[in-house]
């Protein structure tokens, strides 16, 4: 049995579907830096995207058994953890990540640097405003690099309704940074 | 910020604010400590179920066969040898069932006369 960090997803899913804990803690050492970071971005909470990442890959370990590889192992979890987060953001207020603590990015220019923070910092608030679907799309999109078919595969959707959602995402993004503009001018 | 700059600045604004960070690993550990085991029960699927049931070996299980096998000579001679019939005159209700056990469904009720 392969037992090294390199064995491929697929194959370390069939071990833990057999019941295979040592199969599972590789797959959870490779998943959950990105899973955390996803459910943190589009949560905007970092405890409540751990709770989120480790009910995720508790179901990874309960439906191992019923899994069937029709898409791959990454997206299948991916769609875990949106659908908790949307299951999340039902209940739970949004926490702007600037309230969470973030370390900004260091820049070479100080005063572009600045700015720029101050213009992240507003697109960051403005994203936290977004209806929670809208921001999944833009998090998905922006954030991961995920092409539109990707999307809709998460999100359990289509890809014109990603695109009405990434369309309608902008729209209130340009709106809100428009007020904020108007505002700090 | 003019309408005119927002959509540049926006596409590089969300690629910016939305990019993965990198990985706390406080966190990490917090979850991959949460997550050692005692793990829960995995759901079997339910197409696996019948596979389980027909998961039987034809080979009999002897000493199983051999505790059948003496239970029903034994059932056999006490009935062929009648040891019941003294047990079972002990009970009035079986004496009676002994000529017609039919009375219990079929006959009126003694006290109203009502049938069944």
């Amino acid at each position: 049995m392969d037992d090294s960090d390199d064995a491929s997803d697929l194959a370390l899913m069939a071990r833990v579907a057999q019941g295979d804990e040592a199969a599972y803690r590789i797959l959870s050492r490779r998943h959950v830096p990105a899973m955390l970071g996803l459910a943190r971005r589009i949560l905007g909470n970092a405890a409540d995207a751990e709770d989120v990442a480790q009910e995720a890959m508790l179901r990874v370990w309960t439906h191992a058994p019923r899994w069937q590889p029709l898409a791959a192992f990454r997206t299948w979890l991916t769609r875990i953890v949106v659908n908790l987060c949307l299951d999340r953001k039902r209940r739970a207020a949004w926490v702007d990540l600037d309230q969470a603590g973030e370390i900004a990015d260091p820049a070479p220019d100080a005063g572009e640097a600045v700015e720029q923070n101050e213009r992240d910092g507003m697109v960051q608030k403005a994203i936290g405003q977004l209806p929670a679907r809208q921001r999944t799309a833009i998090v998905l999109t922006y954030g991961d690099g995920m092409s539109n078919a990707e999307v809709a595969e998460v999100m359990g959707t289509t890809v014109s309704a990603v695109e009405t959602l990434l369309v309608r995402a902008k729209q209130n993004l340009r709106r809100a940074l428009g007020d904020d503009a108007g505002e700090t001018d | 910020m003019t309408k005119k700059q927002q959509p540049d600045f926006l596409d590089a604004a969300l690629k910016r604010v939305t990019a993965p960070r990198p990985a706390d690993d406080a966190a990490v550990d917090r979850v991959l400590h949460r997550l050692r085991p005692p793990l829960p029960r995995q759901k079997v699927p339910f197409w696996k179920l019948p596979a389980v049931l027909l998961d039987w070996q034809f080979a009999p299980a002897w000493p199983r066969m051999a505790a059948l096998a003496c239970s029903a000579l034994l059932g056999f001679y006490i009935g062929i040898a009648g040891l019941d019939r003294s047990l079972d005159q002990l009970d009035q209700t079986t004496v009676a069932s002994n000529t017609d056990g039919g009375f219990f469904v079929f006959d009126p009720e003694p006290l109203s006369g009502a049938r069944p």
